[in-house]
């Protein structure tokens, strides 16, 4: 009954016990690294600038964070410990702990950049689990926690864990049901303010999104038509059959333009047309603002990514539009002003890959918070 | 002479070490060493119990067989549950010497328990194991009494038939590579002493942390505590290695008259200054690596009810030129998320705040940390630019670890502090002034504690103690390191 996964050992490495075992064999490794690069007469170090806990409950997604954080060494040189639990509590399963533990061998031989560690949770360890991370974190390096799948709201593991985190990652577009966890997102961030940052990486995933509209509002003579938005339309991508929707993202850049205008309440709220939503938002100064957000089928898009912006406003008899598209070969996003039905100016710019591992190394950079989100997501909670 | 010859100790931990410097050809052509112990045992027998637990508890592996034959013949064994054993031992001493010419060069280990150790001396003294020609030192391990009075008992008793330069009081945390090493980067460089003071140093951690609970031990932690066990020495050593003057010669006077400074003006915790700087915790149920372990209070061996406590926080201040004004906290327990020893010198920010409270969000003070056990090294943290545009800060650490520069495995403490022992040098030992200030210091805690009505707060094991820890460095706006 109780079936457990076999853990692959070529990718988590040797099976050791405790973490005592860990620190001995990383050692170990770590010094065969070390002792081959004298004998190239090289300098060898061992470079470490953070600690990543990653949280995973399926295989699968360890493994590819596990692989993503590999990827980003060089820059983010970093020793991950790497947890995968089985899901919820498994009564047939002994609760227990086992650890791996792995020295990628790196492409430069002169520097040991990279520590993995995997502790496998199995059975009902939801207790137990910070107990065997905490004492293999890195002294005196930050300390990130990088939750694949909605966080719970509290209890062990992950109250555990965030309390010595300094940074939360999570990735929105992974929730099943962001109209719960957002929220819940909100809650902790607000609850923990100062302890540790938030991080989002679908919140990341828009940073294009939000520089491209912002620069429109850089033009002096466009500026003014930010105070008199009338409508806001955001597209984002779902599979053929239009079953999974991921609204998240679209949501966050609603909840920024909220946050940053100073848009209040939702005035009315239309039902929703094939799960996509359409509400409209109190300016201001009063006004109303019609917000549609709409899942569109697109090719080679990930489900949930925003596809299209449209900011409509109008100022002194003007019409403007304020348009961002994605191009089809899905590398470049063009940026279109139409005045009136005319288009005024456009330009077309590399879009940055949204592959995790560019998504990770940024937020990897930053310790602090990151209130712009933190006030884009209490909008949006306030808005919905 | 190891008294406990068939003992713990001896077995863990001097006969490896002596075994280790064997094969490291460190000891004296005609050397032996006689083991002693209540119950009989034949030298083939002792010799065969030793290989055993040598081949167990060496960090050299496998046991060279060709080196522990040779050194197992100078192993001897004589049962001294009696007045006739001890003259049986004189005579193997006498014997011994005779035939290897060591002028009756006398080392004793006192490897028992605590309460045998008069009765020893006095059995030294009375058969005259001294000899009459040759040096006799005595080493003895801690603890050295229980409080001031039985420390001064403890040290009357040995000079009955020692002199003071002959005791050698063990604190094996003085053998540590690190710890030495406090003193070389402290004093062999140029760079650390012009800063090590009030001015550039904000406040000094010092951790002692432990994963393992009382074990087989709670007879005698019972009684002890973690005050006892570890506080009053390994805790006050490391705190008089940091906070010392240098010392005009590195030998045993000099080194040990600074110290003992330190400690004389370490400034007294008393009455309510207790409840103010100084916690204390005993540890409950809770899980260490994953595994669930009972409270204290269950361990066996343990009342009930104990009051032991098996956490102490304190806030102490060096009341000298050097320290005014800057605090050390220290800070040891059992069942603590991690096993660490470490000292930290947290040093003051920057005077004045260049970068935009953004920017400098991931920059903490600048640290040095010393790093005892595990992964012995210093490090140091500093502030530098992330390489992304504009300003963004961030702490790194610039990283020494003893391992993997010197790609040698550092001796056990034991070999080391042996081989002095050998040769006479009692820098890395304890004096009695040392003891003394020790106890001076612990003694009105402890008495405090004792006449507390309360009961010590209790901690989940694997947390880093009672919210009470927390408390006492939080109010100063100031917090634990992460270890």
């Amino acid at each position: 009954m109780a079936q457990s996964i076999a853990i692959d050992t070529t990718f988590w490495g040797a099976r050791v016990l405790g973490v005592a075992a860990v620190e001995r064999e990383l050692t170990r490794l770590r010094r065969a690294v070390i002792a081959h690069a004298l004998e190239q007469r090289l300098v060898a170090a061992r470079a470490s600038v953070l600690n990543l806990i990653v949280y995973a409950e399926r295989e699968v997604h360890a493994r590819r964070a596990a692989k993503s954080i590999s990827e980003l060494a060089l820059r983010h040189p970093s020793r991950a410990i790497v947890v995968l639990a089985d899901r919820g509590a498994r009564e047939d399963v002994e609760a227990r702990i086992e650890m791996h533990c792995h020295l990628p061998a790196a492409d430069n031989a002169t520097q040991v950049s990279y520590e993995q560690i995997l502790v496998r949770a199995r059975g009902d360890s939801r207790q137990r689990v910070a107990s065997a991370v905490i004492p293999l974190l890195v002294p005196d390096l930050p300390v990130f926690l990088w939750w694949t799948g909605a966080p719970p709201v509290g209890g062990p593991p992950f109250g555990d864990l965030l309390g010595v985190a300094d940074r939360l990652i999570v990735d929105s577009s992974d929730f099943a049901r962001p109209d719960l966890a957002l929220p819940s997102i909100a809650r902790i961030c607000s609850q923990a303010r100062g302890l540790f940052g938030l991080t989002d990486l679908n919140w990341t995933r828009l940073t294009p999104w939000r520089e491209m509209v912002t620069s429109f509002f850089d033009v002096p003579a466009w500026r003014p038509f930010l105070e008199t938005t009338t409508g806001v339309r955001v597209g984002f991508a779902v599979d053929m059959d239009g079953r999974d929707i991921h609204p998240s993202q679209a949501l966050l850049f609603i909840g920024w333009l909220a946050s940053r205008l100073g848009w209040r309440r939702v005035d009315e709220l239309a039902p929703s047309e094939a799960g996509g939503l359409l509400f409209a938002i109190a300016r201001a100064d009063g006004a109303r603002v019609m917000v549609r957000v709409r899942p569109r089928f697109e090719r080679g898009l990930e489900e949930g990514d925003v596809s299209g912006i449209r900011v409509q406003a109008e100022r002194d008899g003007q019409r403007a539009e304020f348009v961002v598209k994605r191009q089809p070969d899905e590398r470049h996003q063009t940026s279109t002003v139409l005045i009136d039905g005319r288009t005024r100016w456009e330009r077309t710019v590399p879009l940055p890959s949204p592959a995790i591992v560019e998504l990770i190394g940024e937020e990897l950079a930053i310790l602090g918070s990151d209130r712009t989100y933190e006030e884009a997501l209490a909008a949006l909670v306030r808005l919905s | 002479m190891i008294f406990g010859g068939s003992g713990d100790l001896a077995m863990r931990k001097l006969m490896p070490a002596l075994y280790n410097l064997a094969l490291q050809r460190l000891l004296p052509a005609a050397f032996c060493v006689v083991g002693t112990a209540r119950r009989p045992l034949s030298d083939a027998a002792y010799r065969e119990e030793l290989r055993l637990a040598v081949s167990q508890h060496s960090r050299t592996k496998p046991l060279n067989e060709e080196v522990w034959r040779s050194f197992a013949e100078n192993l001897h064994f004589v049962a001294t549950s009696d007045d006739r054993g001890y003259g049986k031992l004189r005579e193997t001493l006498d014997r011994l010497d005779h035939e290897l010419g060591t002028h009756a060069n006398r080392l004793f280990y006192l490897a028992t328990p605590p309460p045998a150790y008069a009765s020893i001396v006095r059995a030294i003294g009375e058969h005259r194991l001294r000899g009459d020609t040759g040096w006799a030192r005595v080493v003895i391990e801690k603890p050295f009494g229980h409080d001031r009075e039985s420390a001064r008992e403890l040290t009357e008793i040995l000079h009955t038939v020692f002199r003071e330069d002959e005791v050698f009081r063990i604190d094996h945390y003085l053998g540590k590579e690190t710890v030495q090493n406090i003193l070389v980067m402290r004093f062999a460089n140029g760079i650390f002493e012009p800063i090590w003071n009030r001015q550039y140093v904000d406040h000094v951690q010092i951790t002692v942390a432990e994963t393992i609970g009382v074990e087989e031990r709670a007879g005698y932690y019972e009684q002890a505590g973690a005050m006892r066990d570890v506080v009053q020495n390994h805790l006050l050593q490391l705190l008089a290695l940091v906070a010392m003057e240098p010392p005009a010669a590195f030998d045993d006077k000099a080194v040990r008259d600074e110290k003992v400074k330190v400690l004389r003006v370490l400034r007294p915790i008393t009455g309510d200054d207790v409840r103010m700087n100084a916690v204390r915790g005993q540890y409950g149920r809770g899980f260490i690596e994953g595994v669930a372990v009972n409270a204290y209070r269950e361990e066996p061996g343990v009342a009930r009810d104990s009051r032991t406590e098996t956490y102490v926080a304190l806030k102490c201040w060096v009341d000298n030129w050097r320290w005014e004004g800057t605090p050390f906290y220290m800070r040891t327990g059992k069942r603590l998320p991690k096993r660490s020893t470490e000292i930290a010198i947290q040093f003051r920010a920057a005077p004045h705040q260049l970068f935009s409270r953004e920017a400098s969000e991931g920059l903490e003070p600048n640290a040095l940390v010393l790093r005892i056990q595990p992964n012995e090294g210093i490090s140091l943290k500093f502030g530098a630019k992330v390489p992304v545009q504009g300003i963004r800060i961030r702490s790194v650490n610039m990283d020494f670890d003893y391992g993997a520069s010197f790609m040698v495995e550092a001796p056990d403490a034991y070999e080391t502090l042996i081989l002095d022992a050998l040769r006479g040098d009692a820098t890395l030992f304890t004096r009695r002034d040392e003891v003394d200030q020790q106890w001076a210091f612990v003694d009105p805690i402890m008495e405090a504690w004792g006449a507390s009505p309360t009961d010590p707060p209790i901690y989940e094991a694997g947390t880093w103690g009672p919210i009470e820890a927390h408390v006492l460095i939080e109010r100063d706006g100031r917090e634990w390191r992460k270890a």
